[in-house]
């Protein structure tokens, strides 16, 4: 690496005061990694006179050199969930522009000004998650070392953003979650670093068991398949807790490999356990697969099958194999309000006319929610800034009054229950009527209940 | 369900993964038997044959891909699934034919170690412009549920007496393939042509001196492996996904196919084909079971069981089990 060395030894010195503030092996990663990461970072030594008044020691990623920050986009682009990645990364893309330049959700935040974030021009670099843990995890830490970003965001697959989550407690740079929807991800591995606006498996099972067991009725059987990881896992432990509670039985479950393509072999399974009802907790294209095996194998014609987790990729991908399907989903453009109809709106200008799925407005959200809590703390100190977000109440995303809550980090907030529409209604990118918006009164459990019994957050790092 | 029922839907499901094993074990088990030539690209002519398929059935529309920076957002003729199934084999053929004439054939007499590194490298280099140029995404084919005549051609059918319904796509894919096998079969067999392969196969120098010039018919030998090769893409596709990967991926099973039924042998590469398909499918099938006390979860056994098949016939049969010592020697 070849720099001003001067630079070096003046950033070098500020981040281990920093690192010295923090304790154990944390402190220690957080030392070495920050002196990996300024090489790039520093060209001008000039540059981050601007943080000079902040009476903030450096941590992770701060202060910030020059005059732009720089987020982190860490999105599937190949691996099952790949159509997911790219909505979400269309998503950012639109916030980052309106963030700069007005727009959108910026202009009616009222903490945000649509000229950059606290007087800092946003730029922001992109990683490929492949949909797996390991892959996520590099790339994150590339992210943050070499690209210097001061938030990372990113989602589908919760072993990626526990991956992800891991790198931000110990980097000590905000993660804002994009879709991660296991029980685990704000339940045993949550970290102080990270906020999900996302629903988790344990609320999926909340809003879906007393709209399923009044469609399809009492004392059935049911059939489970499940992603083999920790979303999957969590997600049949839920339905299983949900739905026995409401006097069904499992009979049994199966856990599939991620990255499945064919299905055919472990639905005979199911069809021949003689199940009414068959789960998949299949999401992505695994999901897709699944349902549109299912279906051509004939089996919706024997038993009812529910796809817990549902979206509009998937939907498109398994198109009339998704008619009368029950599921939950994170959002979608049909939900009638304010936010809502104008985050669909700008989304299909700038796209060509297309609806945006869940996962987008979960990205669009989550990077203005992070640029909203910088202005409110007037710093991007991290532990600033997740002071910020910890119990904040809003009402500006389209999903009715939230709370981000201190004690896990997770939105409480209302959960969308949708059923799939026959191909022939599947028109203007609608692919679901929303059966119910399950309120936020009716979904979710206390600080020392559920998942969240199982969490500690971990420190700020400025302790 | 019916144990007959079940039976059905286990030997439809089974005969169909297996049937695409054999497509892609043919084509690598001659190439290797006569050519002694070890192709790791056999890989990269399946997901040649499923973009191209893909690229005839219908547009795509290319969101990461470098081919959508330069003016190409959309991709594809939408001819629809029957022109592909038509047209793919005769491509890939003329591709497997370059492929042997540009990369086999200066490396014939080289050692296997850089055989194997050479295509290995060509998959690699056929994965990552595919990665590239299209973008890593994965993608499905659209299929008809009926074909001319309103015969059934995928979706949900029922099978008389046996109360169950299966996707009618898997059955055609076995008659697609069993049609496919007998017809090479019969070449390799019953014409001039495959006597002179299978002559070539036991003594090449012999056969030179007869004054037959050996190269034309491996080259068609090699022509018709990759061709088989396309078509499995193809046939394979609609119930799969399609994405760079899906290469490297299949190519295991596919040599483990050759592994096991015999090197060069036809009937070995549907013996070995059928077998893993089944082990594959029965072990998935099977789910948890309970002896008395004990209960067994199969399933996650599925990738072990086809292995450990294998590793038996190596130790009990070096061979294969239809192949012949001389050609393994």
């Amino acid at each position: 690496m070849s720099h001003d060395g001067k630079s070096v030894s003046r950033r070098g010195l500020l981040k281990n005061a920093g690192a010295a503030g923090t304790v154990g092996l944390v402190g220690l990663a957080g030392c070495s990694e920050g002196g990996d990461g300024d090489g790039d970072g520093d060209g001008d030594g000039g540059g981050g006179g601007g943080d000079g008044g902040d009476d903030y020691p450096a941590l992770g990623n701060y202060p910030i050199d020059g005059d732009t920050a720089t987020f982190g986009f860490n999105v599937p682009k190949s691996g099952p969930y790949s159509s997911e990645g790219e909505d979400e990364l269309r998503a950012y893309e639109l916030a980052v522009e309106h963030l700069n330049n007005g727009g959108g959700w910026v202009d009616e935040f009222e903490d945000l000004s649509g000229e950059g974030v606290l007087d800092y021009e946003i730029d922001f670099v992109e990683g490929d998650t492949a949909t797996d843990a390991s892959a996520a995890d590099e790339s994150a830490s590339r992210m943050v070392q070499r690209d210097d970003v001061i938030m990372f965001s990113g989602g589908s697959s919760s072993a990626v953003a526990i991956a992800q989550q891991g790198v931000a407690q110990r980097e000590k740079v905000l993660f804002m979650c994009c879709l991660t929807h296991s029980n685990d991800t704000t339940g045993k591995d949550c970290v102080r670093y990270s906020f999900r606006e996302m629903f988790n498996a344990y609320m999926t099972g909340q809003a879906l068991t007393p709209v399923v067991t009044e469609e399809y009725g009492d004392d059935l059987d049911f059939y489970q398949l499940y992603a083999d990881y920790s979303w999957g896992q969590t997600q049949q432990a839920s339905m299983k807790q949900f739905f026995e509670e409401a006097g069904w039985n499992e009979v049994d479950s199966v856990a599939t490999p991620l990255d499945t393509s064919d299905f055919s072999s472990y639905l005979s399974e199911a069809q021949s356990s003689g199940a009414d009802v068959l789960f998949l907790n299949h999401y992505g294209l695994d999901g897709a697969n699944s349902l549109t095996d299912a279906v051509d194998a004939g089996i919706d014609e024997d038993m009812e099958i529910v796809m817990p987790l549902y979206n509009r990729p998937m939907a498109e991908a398994a198109s009339g194999a998704i008619d009368g399907i029950y599921g939950t989903i994170a959002w979608d453009s049909q939900i009638d309000n304010e936010p809502s109809n104008q985050f669909a709106e700008v989304f299909g200008e700038e796209y060509d006319g297309r609806s945006p799925s869940g996962p987008a407005q979960l990205a669009y959200a989550q990077t203005l929610q992070y640029a909203a809590a910088a202005e409110r703390a007037g710093t991007f100190y991290p532990p600033e800034v997740i002071r910020e977000l910890e119990d904040y109440d809003y009402d500006n995303i389209g999903m009715g009054e939230e709370t981000m809550r201190a004690c896990d980090h997770q939105a409480q907030r209302a959960i969308p229950v949708v059923r799939g529409l026959p191909e022939s209604e599947q028109e203007g990118g609608n692919f679901f009527e929303i059966v119910d918006i399950t309120s936020r009164d009716d979904v979710g459990y206390g600080c020392d209940e559920g998942p969240a019994a199982e969490c500690e957050l971990g420190e700020y790092g400025d302790e | 369900m019916s144990l007959v029922g079940e039976l059905v839907v286990l030997l439809v499901n089974g005969l169909q993964t297996g049937a695409i094993y054999v497509l892609l074990a043919i084509g690598l088990s001659i190439i290797l038997g006569t050519l002694k030539f070890v192709n790791f690209a056999h890989g990269a002519l399946y997901v040649v044959g499923a973009y191209i398929g893909l690229l005839i059935t219908q547009q795509i529309s290319i969101a990461n891909g470098q081919l959508a920076e330069w003016g190409f957002p959309t991709l594809g003729l939408g001819w629809g699934f029957i022109a592909a199934l038509v047209i793919v084999p005769p491509i890939v053929f003329v591709v497997g034919l370059a492929m042997e004439r540009f990369v086999a054939r200066p490396f014939y007499d080289r050692p296997d170690t850089d055989q194997i590194l050479v295509t290995f490298g060509l998959a690699i280099v056929v994965q990552e412009l595919i990665h590239a140029l299209i973008g890593p995404r994965s993608y499905t084919y659209d299929i008809p549920s009926e074909i001319a005549g309103g015969i059934p051609f995928s979706g949900p059918v029922g099978v008389p007496l046996s109360a169950v319904t299966i996707d009618v796509w898997r059955v055609w894919v076995i008659a697609i393939t069993a049609t496919l096998v007998i017809a090479v079969y019969a070449i390799v067999e019953y014409t001039d042509f495959g006597l002179v392969v299978k002559a070539g196969t036991r003594d090449p120098e012999m056969v030179r001196l007869l004054g037959i010039r050996i190269t034309r018919p491996y080259l068609v030998m090699f022509g018709i492996g990759a061709g088989l090769a396309g078509v499995a893409g193809v046939v394979g596709a609609p119930l799969s996904n399609i994405n760079p990967e899906i290469g490297m991926t299949i190519l295991v099973p596919a040599f483990l196919t050759v592994v096991i039924g015999g090197v060069g042998s036809i009937r070995g590469a549907v013996l070995g084909g059928t077998l893993i398909g089944m082990v594959q499918v029965t072990l998935i099938s099977l789910g948890t079971v309970s002896l008395g006390s004990l209960s067994i979860n199969f399933t996650p056994w599925a990738q072990v069981g086809i292995y450990a098949l294998a590793v038996v016939v190596l130790l009990t049969r070096p061979q294969g089990l239809l192949g012949s010592e001389e050609v393994t020697a």
